[in-house]
């Protein structure tokens, strides 16, 4: 068992990476700042629901960077350099100068988009990590007053995706045992929009009539204690950032 | 502790009166039961009791009530958390958090308790409603009565004078409703805390209860003892409805009274008409539905364990077991919506999955746990519109069909402003208007007044026996089944632990035998019907 972190820990940790990857904007070191959260998620991960959220924005980055080596080659200023391939170029009219749709694709020209596309997704994967290994209660739980109830909407807002997809699922299978084939938004939309209203109505109802929002302090029951592991994780990030903006 | 003065309230755009100058005075410690047709605003009645009607709801109310002296007009709901606790009809939807514990810590946070003092109160609360075992489970792994207690729990932390519950064991299986309603006399008896419960079965809380406030629609109400207001109330439990065919002198509200009442009657000698068991191997017997074999499992977990069973015509068969016994998951693999990991299932010698469109409708009908899952369009008409011409029915079949069910309906009617006990009359409808050839319902009566389900229960008798076509429905409704179904399929943890006639199954097992049963044990009648005809044998 993983001695447990602070629920911003991870959040500023998260953010300093981001800060040192893209000041530095190298795609080595992006990519040993993945390999890294990967690493992290591996030993912390304690099999909660939101884990899977990490995998979730693994599979976005790799999307996100096919989709701009995709943008990179077919569209765009070209760069010269070593032609690799050739396809065939769209004549486009006069007054669209430098820009041009297929054509000579160059090493170049390859490999920025690349770069662009791997910064891009150790963005998204250094967050996924942040958000996959904190409980987002317990990341609101830390949360100042003042901004605890737009938190709290937040986290209901968030956790009304996994119902939703549940009643969306509960909603096709019923109506297609009444023999309706065809996916519409008019047979899911209504009893779904009315199945989350009535969601909501209850979940705020209950919140109401337990005192949310009654006196401007609350208390904790499960304090989140900021420990030496804490620190010790932030001033890693912190240094790393550091050096990566002085470099 | 409760006051009501002069109470009036109606909702904007609604002609009619909820409530109409109701006043009354609930002491500490006492219990009271609401009671009422479905849709006759007992779930409004009690959230006038926190506030929460109008502060949160909208709508007009004159009078005022007033809890432990304090205005519910004066102040917000929040206001009134550590002294009215309410729980309302879902549960799992009331939930904030994840994980039991803090579940429980939530409202005292907000309230902001000192630590030491929520510690205190949680451990407490664990302890009187048994939950320490799933302290840390997260609250989506709990079943049915552990999140019913829980519940309960989270209003209990805040130490409250007053518990308001929304039918608290509509949703749960005989033996958690008897778990979940033992705490809340313990409660009552032990704390002096106020408790005031809306339930449509009566039979499960009646004997639990000091007085009774009766909506009988209209806005008007009368409030009394329990047996003043049975007297003469037309929704009665079981025992009841006994006490008046047997034209009882008084009426009892508790098995042991009624006992009491009727021990002349266990003591005549009637020859035991032999119940004909259905011999299922018969050639006569035609099979409708077959299940070979079937298992089905989520993940690791075995939901059904290599079950065998077979349906013919006509046969009306209820599926009971204890929340999550894996009742709905062998529904869903009849009408093919799950395929069997393992073995088969056939209807009419098909695979059910296999079916799609109008050769489905014809083949299965399907009411779900969720009625209005099924409904889509914006208003009544429009839905019946829709079902004649699905099947090409004479326009107006399936209204016509409908207002048998339940008169006075309105086609202009969105479907969420029904009642429960009409949505499920315009779900059925639907259904049975494609006549399918074997109709399969999840929990039919939950929200269901004794009317509705006596409507809901004569229209599926008349389908099984007039067309032959048989009616498999899961249910936790022991009384249901022992007037509806001829035959009863017992599941436990995934298996079927009894398959047999309804009289042998529900007599064998005290926390499912029927109100009747119990009254008339070891008489072998289940419902009035059975005691009636009996005796009447004798005379």
């Amino acid at each position: 068992m993983t001695s447990p972190l602070h629920p911003l820990t991870l959040w500023i940790w998260a953010l300093l990476m981001a800060i040192g990857v893209v000041t530095l904007d190298n795609s080595w070191v992006a990519l040993s700042v993945v390999g890294l959260a990967v690493v992290l998620f591996l030993i912390r991960s304690d099999g909660a629901p939101w884990n899977a959220t990490f995998w979730w924005s693994i599979r976005i980055a790799i999307a996100i960077i096919l989709i701009r080596i995709t943008i990179g080659v077919l569209i765009g200023v070209p760069i010269p350099g070593t032609t690799l391939f050739s396809i065939p170029q769209l004549g486009l009219p006069q007054w669209m100068p430098g820009i041009r749709i297929g054509g000579d694709v160059t090493l170049e020209r390859l490999s920025s988009s690349v770069h662009e596309g791997v910064i891009i997704a150790t963005m998204i994967i250094l967050f996924g990590a942040a958000s996959a290994l904190t409980s987002p209660h317990k990341l609101l739980r830390v949360l100042p007053v003042h901004i605890y109830e737009i938190g709290v909407t937040l986290v209901i807002a968030t956790s009304v995706f996994p119902q939703l997809a549940q009643s969306l699922q509960r909603i096709r299978s019923a109506q297609k045992l009444r023999g309706i084939e065809r996916i519409s938004l008019r047979t899911l939309a209504l009893p779904l929009l009315e199945q989350s209203l009535s969601r909501s109505l209850q979940l705020a109802e209950s919140m109401e009539s337990r005192g949310f929002g009654v006196h401007g302090k609350r208390s904790r029951y499960r304090p989140a204690p900021w420990k030496m592991l804490d620190t010790s994780v932030v001033v890693a990030a912190l240094s790393f950032s550091i050096v990566m903006v002085v470099q | 502790m409760i006051k009501f003065s002069n109470v009036s309230l109606i909702y904007p755009q609604s002609t009619k009166t909820v409530l109409e100058d109701l006043s009354c005075e609930i002491q500490e410690g006492e219990m009271v039961l609401v009671m009422g047709a479905t849709g006759s605003g007992k779930s409004s009645l009690l959230r006038l009791v926190n506030g929460l009607v109008p502060h949160h709801t909208g709508g007009i109310l004159a009078g005022d009530i007033e809890v432990d002296g304090i205005s519910t007009r004066s102040v917000r709901p929040g206001s009134l958390a550590h002294l009215v606790g309410i729980v309302g009809q879902n549960p799992i939807n009331g939930f904030v958090t994840d994980i039991v514990e803090e579940e429980l810590a939530f409202g005292m946070e907000s309230l902001n308790i000192p630590h030491d003092v929520m510690r205190k109160r949680i451990e407490e609360v664990l302890d009187l409603l048994g939950l320490h075992s799933v302290r840390n489970r997260n609250i989506a792994t709990l079943s049915g009565g552990e999140q019913q207690r829980l519940a309960i729990g989270t209003a209990l932390v805040m130490n409250p004078k007053v518990l308001v519950l929304d039918e608290p064991t509509s949703a749960l299986d005989p033996i958690a409703a008897e778990e979940v309603l033992s705490v809340l006399h313990r409660l009552v008896h032990d704390l002096s805390v106020t408790v005031i419960i809306a339930e449509h079965r009566l039979e499960r809380v009646i004997q639990f209860v000091d007085r009774i406030i009766y909506i009988e629609g209209n806005g008007e109400t009368s409030i009394g003892s329990a047996e003043d207001i049975l007297a003469r109330s037309t929704l009665v439990p079981p025992i009841i409805r006994l006490a008046r065919a047997l034209n009882l002198q008084e009426i009892g509200t508790s098995v042991r009274e009624v006992r009491r009442l009727t021990s002349h009657l266990r003591e005549i000698d009637i020859p035991q008409s032999q119940s004909t068991s259905h011999d299922r191997d018969d050639v006569s017997f035609k099979k409708i539905v077959t299940v070979t074999k079937a298992s089905i499992s989520y993940g690791e977990k075995l939901a059904l364990k290599e079950i065998t069973t077979q349906i013919g015509v006509g046969e009306i068969v209820a599926v009971m077991g204890r929340n999550g016994a894996g009742k709905s998951s062998m529904l869903e693999m009849i009408v093919g919506l799950r395929k069997p990991s393992r073995g088969s299932v056939e209807v009419l010698e098909r695979d059910p999955s296999a079916l799609t469109g109008r050769d489905r409708r014809r083949t299965i009908g399907y009411v779900p746990q969720e009625p209005s899952d099924l409904l889509y369009l914006p208003s009544v008409d429009e839905e019946c519109h829709q079902a004649d011409s699905d099947n090409s029915l004479h326009p107006g079949t399936t209204f016509n069909f409908l207002g048998r069910l339940v008169p006075n309906i309105s086609g202009n009617t969105h479907p969420n402003d029904l009642s429960e006990g009409q949505r499920l009359a315009l779900v059925l409808s639907i259904v049975l208007s494609s006549s399918p050839e074997l109709l399969v319902l999840d929990e039919p009566t939950r929200g269901l007044d004794y009317q509705a389900k006596n409507l809901f229960m004569l229209s599926l008798k008349e389908y099984a026996g007039k067309f032959g076509h048989p009616v498999i429905l899961a249910t936790h409704d022991v009384e249901l089944v022992a007037e509806l179904a001829d035959r009863v399929i017992f599941i436990a943890e995934g298996e079927i632990v009894a398959d047999d006639n309804t009289l042998d199954v529900l007599l064998s097992s005290p926390a499912f035998a029927p109100q009747v049963a119990k009254v008339m044990s070891p008489k072998p009648w289940l419902t009035v019907d059975d005691v009636i005809s009996a005796i009447g044998m004798e005379k």
